[in-house]
Order: C-alpha cells, then sequence, then structure tokens
C-alpha cells in the first residue's frame, strides 16, 4: 500500500499504483455537532454521524484505517476505528490541541499547541508525551513529508516552520504571507502550498531551498488547500467569497472558481472528486476533477471544518 | 466588585488583538422587509452609513470608499468601537462581506468576525440575510463567562437582530423600535 498517512486533514492525496479497489471514505469532522461523519465513495448520502466528543478541530489519517481527531477546547485527542467505525480511545493533551500529522508507521502524533507556540510528540497508542519543540504563535497546519520533516503554519508568525521530526528540532522558518493556515505537499513533495487567511493568496515554497519562490492572488479569505494527484491543479477555499478557487500550480493561472456553501474550510481530494467542507452551510460539497463543477451537495452535522481520506474501511 | 474584576480582566485581554481561537461560532439572523430589494439596497448598501440604520450605532465614519478595501468605524451607543474592512462589495448582486480589523471587547465580546449582508427578493418585497463567523472574546481554553462562546453568541445574534429590526423600521418608514 502506497497510501500516505503523513498529511494533515487539510489534504489528502491518494498514491499513485496503490491498492486497487481498496476502499477509500471521506471523513468529515463536524465542530458543532462533535461528530464524525462517513461520505460514501461517490456519495450522495453520509452514513450515521460518530460523537466523538465536543468541538473536534481537525482530523488526520493514520495507518490501518485509523483516524485521529484534536479538540482543542476539551484538551483532548479522540482516536476512530474506520473498520470498526468506532471510538477506540480518547487522551488527555496538555495544551490546546489543533493541527494534526500521524508518522508514517502510525506510531507517533505530531500535534500542535495553538495557545502555546509549540509542536507536541506524543505516543499514538498511549498519547504519552515524548518532547515539544518550540514553533511561531498559533501553529495551524502540520504536514509531515516521507523523509521525516514536519511543516507547521504559525499563523501569528507570517511563516512556516521546518521541523526534523525525529531530532525534534527547527531547522528553518520560512516567510510567507499573512495568517498562515493550510498547507498542501504536491505529490513529489518539493512543493508546499500555503493557503494565506488575511492575506488571501496561496505561498509557494520550494522545499528543497527552504523559500518562497511565488505568491498566487486568491482573494477573499483562502482557508483550506489541496494538490491534485497529478500536481497540476491547487485548489484553495475562499472562506469570504463561499467558493473553491482552482488554479494551475505552474504559473498561479485561475481555472475555475466553483461556488459552494457558506464558509468552505477544508478541502480533500480522493480519486476523481474534490470534497469541501461548507462549515456555515453544514454541506459538504463534492466537486468533479474533470469538469471542476459541483456534483453534489451532501448535509452533515453543524459546523463541518476538516476532512480526511481514510482507506481500507468498511464503507 | 464584580464590575471592577471585569474592567481588570478587559485590559489584560485587550493585547491579545489579532489572537483567534480554534472553535468558530456562527450568527444568523434574517428579516423580511415590505420594499423592493433596490430600496432596501439602497439604504443597507452604503458600507459605512451603517449609522443611518442601525439603533446601536451612534455613529459610523467611512474610508477608502464603498468598494474592497474601504472601512468604517463604528462607535456603538454602549461606548465600544468597531473597526471593519470592506472585502468584497457586490452591488449587482446586493451583498457585501467584511471583516472585524480590531477587536473591542467593550463593543462586542468577541476577538474577531467576518460576516456578509445580502438582499434578495421575496414575494413582493425583500429578506435581507446577516449572518457571520466569530471566535469569542477570549479564546483560552477556560474563558470567563462574559468571553465565552454563549456570551459571543448572545451578543452577536443581539446585535445583528436589532440592526435588521432597525433596518426594516427605517426602510418601511416606521419609527425604530
Amino acid at each position: 500500500m502506497t497510501w500516505r498517512c503523513a498529511l494533515v486533514g487539510l489534504l489528502v492525496v491518494l498514491g499513485a499504483g496503490g491498492v486497487q479497489a481498496s476502499p477509500v471514505s471521506v471523513y468529515v469532522a463536524s465542530q458543532g455537532a462533535g461528530t464524525l461523519v462517513a461520505l460514501a465513495p461517490g456519495p450522495s448520502v453520509s452514513a450515521s454521524p460518530v460523537v466523538v466528543g465536543r468541538s473536534p478541530a481537525q482530523v488526520a489519517p493514520g495507518p490501518n484505517g485509523l483516524l485521529y481527531l484534536t479538540h482543542p477546547d476539551a484538551r483532548q485527542i479522540s482516536v476512530f476505528d474506520a473498520r470498526r467505525g468506532s471510538l477506540v480511545r480518547t487522551f488527555p493533551v496538555d495544551g490546546q490541541p489543533f493541527g494534526i500529522a500521524v508518522s508514517a508507521d502510525g506510531a507517533r502524533l505530531f500535534v500542535g499547541d495553538w495557545a502555546g507556540d509549540r509542536v507536541m510528540r506524543l505516543s499514538a497508542e498511549t498519547g504519552a508525551l515524548e518532547g515539544t519543540v518550540s514553533v511561531g504563535k498559533e501553529p495551524a497546519a502540520l504536514v509531515l513529508d516521507r523523509r521525516g520533516r514536519l511543516y507547521v503554519a504559525d499563523r501569528e508568525s507570517r511563516q512556516v516552520s521546518v521541523v526534523n521530526s525525529l531530532r525534534l528540532e527547527r531547522i528553518a522558518t520560512i516567510p510567507v504571507g499573512e495568517a498562515p493556515f493550510a498547507l498542501a505537499l504536491d505529490p513529489t513533495e518539493d512543493r508546499l502550498y500555503v493557503a494565506n487567511v488575511r492575506s488571501g493568496t496561496v505561498s509557494v515554497i520550494d522545499t528543497v531551498a527552504s523559500r518562497t519562490i511565488a505568491t498566487f492572488a486568491i482573494g477573499g479569505m483562502p482557508y483550506g488547500v489541496a494538490v491534485s494527484p497529478d500536481g497540476g491543479l491547487i485548489l484553495v477555499t475562499n472562506q469570504q467569497g463561499g467558493t473553491l478557487v482552482v488554479v494551475d500550480a505552474t504559473d498561479g493561472m485561475r481555472r475555475a472558481t466553483v461556488p459552494v456553501g457558506r464558509y468552505p474550510e477544508g478541502v480533500v481530494i480522493a480519486e476523481a472528486s474534490a470534497y469541501v467542507a461548507n462549515w456555515f452551510s453544514d454541506s459538504v460539497s463534492v466537486i468533479d476533477m474533470a469538469t471542476l463543477r459541483e456534483t453534489a451537495r451532501i448535509a452533515v452535522p453543524d459546523g463541518p471544518r476538516s476532512l480526511a481520506v481514510a482507506r481500507g474501511g468498511d464503507r | 466588585m464584580r464590575l471592577g474584576v471585569l474592567t481588570i480582566s478587559l485590559s489584560l485581554l485587550s493585547g491579545a488583538a489579532l489572537a483567534h481561537g480554534p472553535t468558530p461560532q456562527k450568527v444568523d439572523q434574517t428579516i423580511v422587509i415590505a420594499a423592493k430589494p433596490d430600496a432596501v439596497w439602497k439604504v443597507v448598501g452604503e458600507f459605512a452609513g451603517i449609522d443611518r440604520w442601525h439603533p446601536d450605532v451612534a455613529r459610523s465614519e467611512g474610508s477608502g470608499g464603498n468598494k474592497s478595501g474601504g472601512s468604517r468605524k463604528v462607535t456603538l451607543k454602549s461606548g465600544g468601537t468597531l473597526d471593519e474592512g470592506l472585502d468584497e462589495m457586490d452591488a449587482a448582486a446586493r451583498s457585501y462581506s467584511y471583516r472585524l480589523s480590531e477587536p473591542d471587547l467593550k463593543g462586542l465580546p468577541v476577538s474577531s468576525y467576518t460576516a456578509t449582508l445580502t438582499v434578495s427578493p421575496e414575494g413582493d418585497g425583500s429578506k435581507v440575510e446577516w449572518l457571520g463567523r466569530f471566535y469569542r472574546g477570549d479564546t483560552g481554553n477556560e474563558p470567563p463567562e462574559n468571553l465565552s462562546d454563549e456570551a459571543g453568541k448572545a451578543a452577536m445574534n443581539r446585535y445583528f437582530a436589532d440592526g435588521l429590526k432597525g433596518l426594516k423600521a427605517r426602510v418601511e418608514g416606521k419609527p425604530a423600535p
């Protein structure tokens, strides 16, 4: 299986050449309702929501069909087993857990502490704190690459921190736009795209040189970003506009502006569709990647923000 | 002495101007007005003109024009000030979106918000929807009661509802309630 579990719920790309016909499920965490719900592949309806605890903010997939959710207001992480369709454990966290990434072997969690300006490394099994590393102010999204480099969007520091996840050392900081919130690596992992909420832009980072090489104008408030499986298109949710903006990865030229629900936030791509969590409208928009048009809108519980793709689930 | 404690906690928090909490909240208010959408838009569509129709507003000063990048400084009758920036003005769709630039917990007990106001046809008249996303006044894990999600929801919904009632009264030519 080439399924990569290293990405946060803001972005999931399915590995090319992966196991065929393995069931893929898109999951949506609703912060207001405190639920996680699975959308069937090519969906028109969703399954029954599962209560996961108060105010889940972000969800990230691990291996073996496990999903990890952060609950900043409850100082808690919950673990959901997609194959069993149920919550398997929760553990307390000392801080305000928000962004989350899972190591490739599923053994470790990297969790941003929103108010503590640090990233914690926890045992995925027990929740035990293994160490911390200081980053910028208000760490939002976290993304882990295959080399074990962790990228952190430091929302109130206008930068991305780059962390050696094994040694828990910050090795670089890269200036980006104002209020970076969401991150997405392209499939080759040589580009990192950063959604900047207040400047209305996407920063393009060269991950080899560790610097910003371009800034794409999006407008409004970009709150989520994903990259197409071929690396050619960048999908950005514009929360103010109620749209999914699609731009060319090479030059930032606009390919489409797709109206979705109100206050769209998280976006993921699974197989031939993109899924957008419409926070205000309590729905998920399904966008066909070939036509860049909305093909379905699925009602979900109150306040959906974050999505994750799990492989190996029952549904 | 409760008032004294409140004053101290407000002054301590005012330094965290840009702090967004992790849990956004919704505000959504709608009203039906017995007038054509264009007539309603004429009153509500001037971003800086909120003091013409919102009963809680003492005065409003605009700068930068009635377009993206423009702003208004709204002084409330209760004493607080809201510095708001216009992100999008779509007169054809009779809609605009804006955000709070600088929080003032005396005005509204929230640390940040974005909002959209839209006028649309409804039967022979109009429907005005004013909705938004905000974060509570204290974005830490143990907010005091006056800066909690519940306090923010109550204040934002009241402010939006009061405004829409005032707009309706103004457009329909009746005195404000």
